[in-house]
């Protein structure tokens, strides 16, 4: 699956590159991306209706099943102000960059609105290029530490585009708490990047 | 919103109609879907207006930008899973 990922990112950067994107198959494809996203949502759905008793378990979680959004938000901050640090951006702009956690068509445009077209740009970069990296760390982070830590590299995109890789590494149970964390970072995103932007 | 809608039509497609024979099927039609949602984000990335000038100029940010806050986030997450969750999976484990 990972080598298919790669060859699939690297074809469709070709592609795009070659000038090939406005042609029949690859039009197709990227028009549709919304309605290839909800033939994925719909046959994971599938995957987690066919796994018996899975609403009881995630029942037993109670509270705790905030610790992974609350940690990823935690996390993603302060890598942003480490990256910040880093490359000398300012820290609310760089705070505000990492708040996207993977959404990037709302963290470029809306960071682009507030700090420019340049910062608009590495936040939609950084957070497209983070939505990528959590393809290929799923498989890493399931064997090497445990199925729950692989929603944290996915963040906002755990509900959704990521799912799949999800399924396929880890089980049905990650999987719904994968969502219920996609939901809460995704519900976070627009405002901590207008918080971090006016208060850090 | 409307993907989530999308997903619980899925769970009561799989809880009541599908057949679970299908399962194989429908695990192939999964990794379709994703190879193909990666191959758009590709074109996106590559169709992008001088990509090559804004990765050399912006990419090492944005690879910080990216890393960094992936990196921390797992950072956090591994020890507080081990502390609040993995306890729960552990106990039901050994009570099995």
């Amino acid at each position: 699956m990972v080598y298919l990922a790669a060859a699939a990112l690297a074809g469709g950067i070709l592609c795009g590159m070659a000038g090939l994107d406005e042609t029949f198959p690859v039009r197709a494809i990227t028009y549709g991306r919304d309605y290839i996203l909800y033939v994925l949502m719909f046959l994971v759905g599938i995957s987690i209706g066919l796994h018996r008793g899975i609403i009881g378990k995630i029942k037993e979680y109670h509270v705790r099943i905030f610790v992974i959004p609350a940690g990823i938000i935690a996390g993603s901050l302060a890598g942003g102000i480490i990256s910040g640090l880093i490359t000398g951006l300012p820290m609310n702009q760089s705070t505000a960059v990492a708040a996207g956690m993977g959404w990037y068509s709302l963290t470029g445009a809306a960071v682009g609105n507030l700090a420019g077209a340049q910062a608009g740009s590495v936040a939609f970069l950084s957070n497209l290029l983070r939505e990528i990296f959590s393809f290929f760390s799923i498989p890493f982070i399931s064997k090497k530490l445990n199925y729950y830590t692989c929603i944290a590299p996915a963040g906002a995109t755990s509900e959704d585009t990521t799912l799949p890789m999800m399924i396929r590494y880890t089980d049905e149970e990650n999987v719904v708490l994968s969502v219920f964390n996609g939901v809460i970072c995704s519900a976070a995103v627009p405002f901590l990047i207008s918080f971090c932007y006016n208060f850090f | 919103m409307d993907v989530i809608i999308v997903m619980c039509l899925g769970v009561l497609a799989g809880k009541f109609f599908f057949p679970e024979k299908w399962k194989r099927i429908n695990e192939i039609l999964q990794t379709v879907c994703t190879v193909l949602l990666i191959f758009s984000m590709g074109v996106m990335l590559g169709s992008r207006e001088n990509f090559i000038g804004e990765i050399s100029e912006l990419g090492m940010r944005s690879v910080l930008f990216f890393l960094i806050p992936s990196v921390t986030s797992v950072i956090i997450v591994y020890p507080l899973t081990r502390i609040f969750l993995d306890k729960k999976s552990q106990k039901k484990r050994e009570g099995e």
